[in-house]
């Protein structure tokens, strides 16, 4: 286990670096530059070459890759072009808020989904089948933003129940930052509970077409055994991989969700970071996300043998 | 779950969010940069500054310049020598009396290069003026001494991107000479900055607003009344709606289309307010095709002009094709001469051009508060109708700017930002494409009417330039100016007084009249 855990850490360290590049690279491509944001309609050369240089940008493009790869090395990511504060607090504090709302939703659209899609499968074709597909499609099909809109005006406009705009964190006031997240995260759990239903349904159909479900059934077992203690073990696996690519895109930023409610979480940094051609946030940003995508589904490999005793880790 | 324990619930709930009673909230499209006046801003943090800091003089609401820290500014009569007395009595938020200690220690660390100033250039010699030196005669009186008699000495002192050249208390930077917070002297003070969520600022109780009896600009009567001001960072115009019709939010800029929808809600009330940014259509004139001033006017015959602003302001906006903008104390008769919509002339100015059909493209972006791409479209379809082959590239802003910088582009639809006097609006796009390929009028009689009106002060003499400035421009159609901002604010009915000023909103005067 440990040894297989080592080996996928050390694979992720090639994954890193690649995407180090690509992202300095691939930011730079665009035109545009930070200076020239900064200075807007009124950039004459002089103002603007000053600038650069103030800002390092004046130096070749592998010099400025260089120093700033040797910084990310010593756990230096550098500092933010606009705000001057230090990338990687700043990417913490940003992830920490918006890793909150992502946890709660797959969480919760997890214990909604799974069973939900292990019962429509159990009774395939019937009201209820259709219904939870029908209900998934909807809300898979529902592009977040309206979704969260349309929450915003029913709760926070008709209702009056939760709050329009704002946050708070969890340190400040607990049961107020408890009502701030509610609407983002019912968008998110409300858009991934689609997902995961279709895929818990469309695996444990599968699994109940195996002879091994009909001979437990000639047995005598009780739907209920056949289903939770036979079914679900083995139909589990595709879900559970499902459910660490959603946490990993998710955990990766929710921008649409953070500009709507507004959230000040990862995912609007890094969108306002590229808008304002920030360089070091966007790099910071894209590389720590990068980072928590190999970690997260590190964990789900590593939990993989935890729900299917036949995979193990070696 | 019944009716009453439904609201029960949605009561116990909503009381858990705490009231903000006495507090105007103020929604932002984006957070602020900083908290430095005229360092590292943007137009919010403008606005958010300069609710703290205020300069020696500042604009009036009709584009000139009035004395604001300043009692009185007094000319020599070689022109080159400014005197400035200092209003009695003034006081920084940490409760020292402003002295003229304060302003030339404001104005040094401005010029080091260190504090990194946007408008050092302006002042050291880089672009012409250079302010020689800066002297406290007495502890109420500064002098300031350039090497040339300017007109737009004073402007550009008042610039709310300079950060108005805030006279601040040596306090607000750290001992190693870094920033800290604002001390300065205006109605609000600085409490809390939470970055990516607010900024509070709260009334400065000893507050000495300048003489008059309603704000003008960013002078006149400036009366801290509310207790607090929050700044909320509000970046989905949806959002901002939402938060409008719930009162979360007091005062927003909204978008032209919500306008209709927002003037229904019992509790919110919306406003126009004009403003000196200029929504244009820029020419290449280097362009082989563009270069060629009869396709240029060509196409300005093309363009029915009222019809294009109603179109992309909602039926709001104005028409205006002067640099002047339409609420300039500089704007005449002889400003309000534009293109006439003409498509027979049109085409046979195309005809006289030699124009075969080559495609002319557009570039536009999609920003929510600038009418660039609405324009775009609307400009192409009427192009395409007299037999122009019109297209559009649509480009995300930074890349647009890039190109303008770059003087890469046929056409383009921008917008400038505001320039209150018409110097340095004309500043803004003429100029020798050689050294700076962003500047779109490139002709050495415009250039040198430009630098006439920037050193003479005589407003008789300015307005003579300006008019032959204007007639000029017309003439040759390096660019077409369509209209000058019309921004639609709104507030709920709560707050009142809170009438925003150049795109920016304007917080003191502002008061709760409900609850």
């Amino acid at each position: 286990m440990l040894r297989f855990a080592l080996r996928r850490i050390l694979m992720a360290v090639p994954t890193l670096l690649i995407m180090a590049v690509s992202v300095f690279v691939l930011i730079r491509l665009i035109p545009g530059d930070p200076a020239s944001l900064m200075l807007g309609d009124l950039a004459d050369p002089a103002s603007l070459a000053d600038l650069q240089k103030r800002l390092g940008l004046d130096q070749s493009l592998p010099v400025q890759f260089f120093i700033w790869f040797g910084n990310v090395l010593r756990g230096d990511l550098g500092n933010s072009i606009t705000s001057s504060q230090p990338v990687l607090p700043l990417v913490l504090d940003r992830f920490w808020i918006s890793a909150r709302i992502v946890l709660i939703a797959v969480f919760i659209a997890s214990i909604i989904a799974v069973p939900a899609g292990v019962i429509a499968a159990w009774r395939q074709n019937s009201t209820l089948d259709l219904a939870l597909v029908g209900s998934a499609t909807v809300l898979l099909s529902i592009p977040t933003f309206w979704l969260g809109l349309l929450l915003l005006l029913f709760f926070g406009l008709r209702l009056e129940w939760l709050p329009v705009v704002g946050y708070v964190s969890f340190r400040e006031n607990p049961t107020a930052a408890l009502l701030y997240i509610i609407m983002p995260v019912m968008t998110l759990f409300l858009h991934e509970m689609g997902v995961l239903i279709r895929m818990a349904r469309a695996s444990t159909l599968e699994v109940l077409r195996l002879d091994y479900i009909t001979h437990a059934r000639a047995k005598g077992l009780s739907e209920s055994a056949v289903l939770w203690r036979h079914a679900f073990k083995n139909a589990f696996g595709p879900t559970w991989t499902l459910i660490g690519l959603v946490l990993g895109n998710l955990l990766g930023g929710i921008a649409v969700v953070e500009t709507v409610f507004t959230i000040p979480g990862l995912g609007r940094l890094l969108v306002d970071s590229i808008f304002a051609r920030d360089y070091p946030v966007i790099q910071g940003c894209l590389l720590f996300v990068a980072f928590v995508y190999v970690v997260v589904n590190l964990i789900v490999d590593l939990l993989y043998p935890v729900f299917d005793p036949r995979v193990t880790a070696e | 779950m019944n009716k009453t324990t439904v609201s029960a619930l949605g009561a116990v709930l909503f009381t858990a969010v705490p009231a903000a009673a006495q507090t105007v909230t103020v929604a932002l499209n984006a957070d602020i940069r900083s908290t430095n006046p005229g360092v590292n801003r943007d137009d919010n943090t403008d606005a958010v500054v300069l609710h703290m800091v205020e300069g020696l003089v500042g604009y009036r609401e009709n584009g000139t310049v009035a004395p604001l820290l300043a009692e009185s500014v007094q000319l020599s009569s070689d022109g080159k020598t400014y005197t400035f007395r200092l209003r009695k009595g003034v006081k920084f938020h940490n409760g020292a009396e402003l002295s003229s200690a304060d302003v030339v220690w404001s104005w040094n660390r401005y010029m080091d290069p260190k504090t990194d100033w946007r408008c050092r250039s302006d002042f050291d010699g880089h672009s012409g003026l250079k302010v020689e030196k800066v002297e406290a005669p007495d502890a109420g009186t500064v002098t300031m001494t350039l090497d040339h008699p300017s007109a737009l000495f004073l402007d550009s002192l008042a610039r709310t991107d300079c950060g108005m050249t805030a006279i601040i208390h040596k306090s607000s930077v750290k001992e190693d000479g870094t920033w800290d917070k604002p001390i300065g002297t205006g109605p609000f003070k600085y409490a809390e900055w939470r970055r990516g969520e607010y900024v509070i600022l709260t009334r400065f109780d000893d507050y000495q607003s300048p003489s008059g009896d309603k704000p003008d600009g960013l002078v006149g009567a400036k009366r801290a009344v509310v207790p607090e001001v929050k700044f909320l960072v509000v970046p989905d115009a949806s959002t901002v709606k939402a938060a409008l019709v719930s009162g979360a939010v007091d005062v927003a800029q909204v978008l032209d289309s919500d306008v209709p929808e927002l003037s229904k809600a019992k509790n919110v009330a919306v406003g126009l307010y004009p403003s000196a940014t200029k929504h244009t259509f820029l020419f290449q004139t280097r362009d082989p095709l563009l270069g060629n001033v009869k396709l240029r006017q060509a196409i300005a015959a093309s363009l029915d002009i009222p019809q294009l602003v109603a179109a992309v302001s909602n039926g709001n906006g104005k028409p205006n094709n002067s640099a002047v903008a339409i609420t300039s104390a500089y704007y005449d008769e002889a400003q309000r001469q534009g293109y006439v919509y003409d498509p027979a002339k049109a085409q046979k100015l195309l005809k006289d051009a030699g124009y075969k059909g080559e495609p002319i493209k557009i570039i536009a972006n999609k920003r929510v508060h600038v009418p660039s791409f609405n324009a775009a479209v609307i400009a192409q379809a009427m192009m395409q109708a007299v037999g122009i082959n019109a297209e559009i590239e649509v480009l995300e802003w930074a890349t647009q700017l890039d190109r303008y910088n770059k003087g890469n582009y046929q056409m383009m639809s921008f917008s400038y930002s505001a320039r209150l006097d018409p110097a340095l609006s004309y500043e803004q796009f003429a100029g020798p494409k050689d050294k700076q390929p962003r500047k779109v009028w490139d002709e050495a009689q415009a250039q040198a009417l430009i630098e006439k009106a920037s050193t003479i002060s005589d407003e008789a003499e300015r307005q003579k330039i300006f008019d032959e400035l204007h007639k000029l421009q017309l003439e040759t159609t390096p660019l077409i100016i369509f209209a000058n901002g019309q921004e639609a604010w709104a507030h709920t009915k709560r707050v009142e007084g809170a009438d925003p000023w150049e795109g920016k909103p304007r917080v003191w005067g502002a008061r709760i009249v409900a609850n």
